[in-house]
């Protein structure tokens, strides 16, 4: 196809909040490719619009972002993207920056510095319904005669705009911007060296090189993320020079070009906006007085924490039984259609058990967005951070962290990916060190397990159990905090966080998005943890099969202690002696690195369980009963109540989740945090295991 | 119109519901940058809503939320009642 016929590639940018997804769904439909940038886990999002003509456009939706000066990971993609510093993303031919109109000046802030870049724009002029309910009155067309690009007021939300946003993406050629701003006279001089270097060395077109130097000269802190393309030695080198000058001038160079577009920007809006009428308080500000209140705030943060655990918790039960029987069914098909052997072991044990491994916690992790997607639409996300905000900094972080560490009772891994909102570096590390502290459901098994093992049958309240179950969460959470406040003091000594929110105004939530959201995280997790553990389970299976008893008739409890994995059981054995445990429990240790569940499987396969149909299910009795018989090579019981508890403290500390691990490489760019985060977590298990251990055996348990 | 000339405060000891000028602000560069292309640089009218430890304030017509460390960089004058 001639250049000149290819479609233009269209990049959607706006603030945080200014609806711009919405809009994108709305174009795009579902017609979305979504992924990941490599190195970085920032969601990439790739759509297809249809122009007036039915050719088919493709839109690439960016993270939101307050500036191209990034500060987050988010905003550091959004800037590479534009300047066309990544391999992995297509330079965007045209821009459609989209607009809050009931807060103009603000969003066009990132407006202003995108005119620079001298690529073709659209401004979609959204939310004019909140604007006119705010009491202000826009001229579109007044904007559109002051920039000289096309404006279309929309409401994406009610799809108002969309017909007009798609005719004008349909024009074979946008004009470019009307874009008069005079840099600040002293650093014209820096600004032209700049861009002469940019041309020269890094290849850039001589526009985006004037927009890149203007941003370079004035953006201290350069945030970088991986996979975007490094500066070449010369102009680094330039640019170091004109930043040693101005700090000996002692200027401020920075707060001057942005004071310099305000002043633009205030300029235009003098004829767009108008503000006809004072109105009152708006319903947001009504109802943040009762949500940010010191008292009715807390009391509904509190009902909608338990609503969510307990939908978490009890509502994911039905599907998920569902789910183990269905794999069991499939795995029990398997059996009776294939001849015993090795194929047929790896098919069930290994890829089977690995993929329902996974499966099985879908229901959970959906449950978990579906809140996460209700808060966030609703607005009340923003408003929980707030409120989360004030303990959390006693341990050192700020409100932001509180998202992460939530979904982290789910699974660690979305917690993980959520942290990429946390501006400062320190901050989002800490987060990440922590999150995996939260008791995830996949732990829920073997505290289910221990605690039916600790108490058996009736004898005992439920009460008392929940109460097990609820100390194993405290534990948790208060090891998160306390290892926050550590590595805040210790490692990551920095000044107190700063916390800048905005808060967006509520909405009524749209189920259709918050679905959508739920379909492309849940696929997101799927893919990325299911490789890993389906992957690690055949290991596993390996570890277990390898090498072969030399008796063939020997019981699969005999073919583990013979195996590699029994091996390593034994070689385990001297090490946590100490916490009460033998060599078959060490095997559920090395076992459980999959993921921790895995524990409950690999216990009954190790102590021969009989009658026990593979993967997470809620009837434990077998296992239990044969637990409870469990003894030393001297007679003594291996499952007494404290061995029970210390095991269940363990599976509160330690790092037993490779898919964690490797979201953490992939997040932070290195091993050595999640090597790091091993080490700690495993380390203070022990610990904490030992002392349990050794000071309830002296006690007399 | 000039007014007579007020001592300077942090944000986070303005009262709730009074309004006031951002006359300075005094953090590292970097959030002195990302403040003030949020909107709320020097001259920026900020009406305090609510809060001692994390402040909410109304900038613009947008609803900011500061921790108590970002609130005690602004520093503000307060407007007198008649001036708003």
């Amino acid at each position: 196809m001639p250049a000149q016929e290819r479609p233009p590639v269209y990049a959607m940018v706006g603030n945080p909040n200014c609806g711009k997804t919405t809009l994108f769904n709305a174009l795009t439909g579902l017609r979305q490719k979504v992924g990941n940038y490599p190195g970085v886990t920032v969601e990439k999002k790739i759509g297809t619009a249809y122009s007036q003509h039915g050719r088919p456009v493709p839109v690439i939706d960016l993270p939101g972002a307050y500036s191209l000066a990034a500060r987050s990971p988010d905003e550091a993609v959004l800037r590479d993207v534009l300047f066309g510093r990544r391999e992995d993303t297509p330079q965007p031919d045209r821009i459609i920056c989209v607009v809050d109109a009931s807060n103009l000046e603000r969003n066009l802030y990132l407006v202003h510095q995108i005119l620079d870049l001298g690529r073709p724009v659209i401004i979609a002029l959204n939310m004019m319904d909140v604007a006119v309910r705010a009491g202000l009155r826009l001229d579109p067309r007044q904007l559109e005669q002051e920039l000289g690009v096309p404006v279309v007021p929309c409401e994406a939300v009610n799809g108002r705009g969309l017909v007009e946003l798609r005719l004008a993406m349909s024009r074979s050629a946008l004009p470019l911007a009307k874009h008069r701003w005079d840099v600040p006279a002293p650093i014209a001089p820096a600004v032209a060296d700049l861009q002469a270097s940019l041309i020269e060395h890094d290849a850039r077109p001589p526009l985006i090189a004037r927009a890149e130097a203007l941003l370079l000269l004035t953006d201290f802190d350069t945030m970088r993320v991986a996979g975007s393309r490094q500066l070449s030695a010369r102009t680094a080198e330039l640019l170091a020079g004109w930043r040693r000058r101005w700090a000996g001038e002692g200027t401020d160079w920075s707060g001057t070009l942005i004071k310099t577009r305000y002043e633009a920007i205030n300029r235009l809006c003098a004829g767009v906006l108008r503000r006809t009428c004072e109105t009152g308080p708006s319903l947001s500000d009504r109802i943040d007085a009762v949500v940010v209140h010191s008292v009715w705030g807390w009391l509904l943060f509190a009902a909608i924490m338990a609503a969510l655990f307990f939908s978490i918790f009890t509502l994911a039960e039905f599907p998920m039984n569902w789910i183990d029987s269905q794999i069991a069914a499939l795995s029990g098909w398997v059996k009776s259609a294939l001849a015993p052997g090795d194929l047929r072991d790896l098919l069930t044990d290994g890829v089977l058990a690995g993929i329902g491994g996974i499966v099985v916690f879908l229901p959970q992790i959906l449950i978990l967005f579906f809140f996460v997607g209700l808060l966030e639409s609703t607005g009340y996300m923003a408003r929980a951070a707030f409120l989360m905000d004030r303990p959390m900094s006693k341990v050192g972080l700020h409100g932001k962290s509180f998202i992460p560490l939530l979904s982290s009772y789910a699974c660690a891994i979305p917690g993980i990916m959520a942290t990429r909102t946390i501006e400062n570096a320190k901050d989002r590390l800490v987060t990440i060190l922590v999150a995996p502290l939260m008791s995830c459901s996949a732990r829920l098994p073997v505290y289910l397990l221990m605690i039916a093992t600790l108490l058996p049958g009736g004898a005992v309240p439920a009460v008392t159990k929940v109460g097990i179950m609820f100390v194993m969460y405290a534990l948790g959470t208060f090891g998160a905090f306390g290892f926050a406040w550590l590595f805040k003091r210790v490692l990551f000594r920095s000044a107190a966080p700063l916390m800048i929110m905005e808060f967006p105004p509520y909405q009524r939530p749209h189920f259709r998005e918050i679905l959508r959201q739920m379909i492309e995280r849940g696929w997101l997790f799927l893919k990325n943890a299911g490789t890993i553990i389906l992957g690690i389970s055949i290991v596993l299976w390996f570890l277990t099969a390898y090498p072969k008893h030399p008796d063939p008739a020997a019981s699969p409890a005999q073919q583990i202690a013979h195996s590699l994995a029994g091996r390593t059981g034994r070689l385990l054995e001297p090490a946590i002696r100490p916490l009460g445990f033998d060599w078959r429990i060490g095997i559920g240790l090395v076992t459980s690195f999959a993921a921790r569940e895995v524990f409950v499987s690999s216990t009954a396969v190790v102590f021969s369980v009989e009658h026990f149909a593979g993967g997470k299910r809620a009837d434990v009795t077998p296992v239990r009963t044969t637990l409870a018989a469990a003894a030393w090579p001297d007679g003594r019981k291996l499952f007494t109540p404290l061995v029970c508890l210390t095991l269940m403290i363990y599976y509160v500390f330690a790092m037993q989740c490779m898919s964690t691990l490797a979201v953490v490489k992939r997040e932070t760019n290195s091993w050595r945090w999640p090597a790091f985060q091993t080490l700690y977590m495993t380390g203070t298990a022990w610990l904490v295991c030992f002392v349990v251990y050794q000071t309830g055996r002296t006690l007399g348990f | 119109m000039s007014f007579p000339q007020q001592p300077l405060s942090p944000l986070c000891q303005l009262p709730a519901g009074a309004t006031a000028r951002i006359c300075r602000l005094t953090g590292s560069d970097d959030f002195c940058q990302r403040i003030r292309e949020m909107g709320c640089g020097e001259a920026a009218l900020v009406t305090k809503i609510s809060g001692n430890t994390t402040s909410l304030c109304q900038v613009n017509g947008t609803r900011i939320a500061l921790n108590h460390q970002a609130a005690m960089h602004i520093l503000v004058e307060l407007l007198p009642s008649s001036a708003r």
